[in-house]
């Protein structure tokens, strides 16, 4: 069973997702700010992160940065995921190194179909869509 | 009086000496306005004019004979003789000290500004020198009135763009502070709306247990409402964007028709509710050069509007033709038309067409003027023609862009 990593310091917002993502059949761990991230990665070594840009003490850049630093980590999916909904935020997150990018309200739809892409590529549908 | 009158012979005379070339050019000299002194080499003033008594006050008398020097301030006596000195090595016709603020004194003692004009004369073997002494006290006046003047608006100039600059800098900063305001409020709103979005579809799905068809309901109005809130805080977003000119569209080649289907795709459900055809009759086969995202907003935008004041039963087409330079692109629609005294401000920010089919006014009124900037961001335009009862076209024009070639 596949290990998603949410970070994300709204415990509803966790709750959401880990709800959505167990029923898709994946195991969950969670972080409420980006330093006990940065610590469930490496006792955990999960297969994906959803990674909240907004956090407090380590933000999902500084998150980032710090992981694909690491060879181990170098290519590991992780999406960014944001409530900020202005232009360029996307591009900024995938030149700074983020596998995706998720703008919060996430459709269930759009998140199911990121996650596969990234994790099940073979059975990924075409995600192009309206978002 | 007679002829034989001996005063009158005395008249003739007079007027035959005053014909002389000598008396006229005497007469020339006196009716000059400016001063002219002529100066033996001793520095003696040896021919002067009427204009030199009044101007210096000194009568002919006292003046002739005496030195010119008398007429100099007496700061600059000293220089002066030195200067007719050398003036006497290259004597030509200049005026006198170049550059230089030069004053004459008066008998009085008082001194007024002049201008000096040199010629040499020679007499006898003998340097003379013709000065030609204007008083300048008028244009002095007049120029540093001028100065002054001129000083004055040249510091209420630099005050108002001092003034012009703060404001300046009081204005960016307000509108970085809008701007900052807007994206925080925009993260702070979008933060719950993503768990109420979020529960509501995992409550939909009914996949945490089954739900009765009233709870299907309600959820589904949270669900509605919800999006909605999302799309009023997305408008409010763009329109600020717009307004500020921080929007930048992101061009790409990609497939209109495909763009159309997607939209239309994303409106069916709303559609097949109200029993409204969708019909795609786009015939546009080249690849847009466009904002792919914006262009499928404006589409999204219009489209919807059709839908949502067609009444049940009727029908929204997409119809699209082209030339070398544009592709013009029509939405019609069988809905309640729009008033002809009302067609000139649907564009219009904030401005809302009553809804006869659900009763109100819903939205924020700012979609249309999204559309039209973002129309127009793109080079293009928007019209609408509407027959109220039976329906309105609107119709969007691209120019066709070429794309930039890729390396």
């Amino acid at each position: 069973m596949k290990l998603i990593l949410i970070a994300d310091d709204k415990a509803t917002s966790r709750e959401l997702l880990r709800t959505v993502l167990e029923r898709q059949g994946y195991a969950v761990s969670d972080a409420a700010d980006g330093k006990e991230a940065l610590e469930k990665v490496r006792a955990e070594t999960p297969d994906l992160i959803l990674l909240d840009l907004q956090m407090p003490i380590r933000n999902g850049y500084e998150v980032l940065g710090e992981l694909r630093e690491d060879p181990a980590y170098a290519t590991l999916p992780i999406i960014a995921l944001t409530a900020s909904a202005m232009q360029g935020d996307r591009e900024k997150a995938l030149a700074a190194g983020f596998t995706g990018y998720l703008a919060k309200p996430v459709a269930l739809s759009h998140l199911r179909e990121e996650i596969q892409r990234l994790l099940d590529p073979k059975n990924a549908a075409d995600s192009s869509g309206i978002t | 009086m007679t002829a034989r009158n001996p005063d009158l012979n005395v008249q003739a005379t007079a007027a035959r000496q005053e014909s002389s070339l000598e008396s006229r050019f005497h007469k020339l000299l006196e009716a000059a306005p400016d001063a002219i002194l002529e100066v033996n080499s001793e520095g003696q003033i040896t021919l002067l004019n009427e204009a030199a008594e009044r101007i210096f006050g000194y009568s002919r008398g006292e003046l002739l004979g005496s030195n010119v020097e008398s007429l100099v301030p007496a700061a600059m006596r000293g220089g002066h003789s030195q200067h007719r000195g050398s003036y006497a090595d290259h004597p030509k016709t200049r005026p006198m000290g170049t550059g230089l603020e030069l004053q004459g004194q008066r008998k009085d003692g008082s001194l007024f500004p002049v201008e000096i004009s040199l010629s040499p004369n020679w007499i006898e073997g003998s340097l003379h020198v013709i000065a030609s002494v204007r008083d300048i006290t008028e244009r002095k006046l007049v120029e540093d009135r001028i100065r002054i003047l001129r000083e004055q608006y040249t510091a209420e100039l630099t005050a108002k763009n001092e003034q012009l600059e703060a404001r300046n800098l009081e204005v960016e900063q307000a509108n970085r502070l809008k701007n900052e305001f807007l994206a925080s409020m925009s993260h702070e709103l979008r933060t719950p709306l993503h768990t109420i979005i979020g529960f509501s579809e995992v409550l939909t799905e009914q996949l945490e247990g089954p739900l009765n068809e009233k709870q299907q309901r309600f959820v589904g109005h949270i669900l509605h409402d919800a999006r909605h809130l999302l799309e009023l805080i997305n408008e409010v977003l763009d329109i600020s964007k717009i307004e500020s000119g921080r929007l930048e569209l992101k061009r790409d080649a990609f497939d209109f028709n495909k763009c159309v289907e997607q939209v239309l795709a994303g409106i069916l459900q709303q559609a097949v509710a109200k029993n409204i055809k969708l019909e795609n009759k786009t015939s546009f086969h080249q690849p847009l050069y466009a904002d792919q995202l914006r262009v499928k907003e404006i589409l999204y935008n219009l489209i919807n509007n059709a839908v949502k004041f067609t009444p049940e039963g009727g029908s929204v087409r997409v119809e699209s033709s082209h030339d070398r330079n544009f592709l013009h692109v029509s939405v019609c629609d069988t809905g309640i038309g729009i008033r002809e005294d009302e067609q000139s401000s649907i564009f219009d920010k904030f401005y809302q067409v009553e809804d006869p089919l659900r009763g109100g006014r819903e939205g924020t009124g700012l979609g249309l003027a999204i559309t039209k900037h973002l129309v127009e961001l793109h080079g293009g335009n928007i019209s609408v023609v509407s027959r109220p009862g039976h329906g309105s076209t609107f119709k969007v024009t691209f120019p066709l862009v070429q794309a930039p070639a890729t390396l």
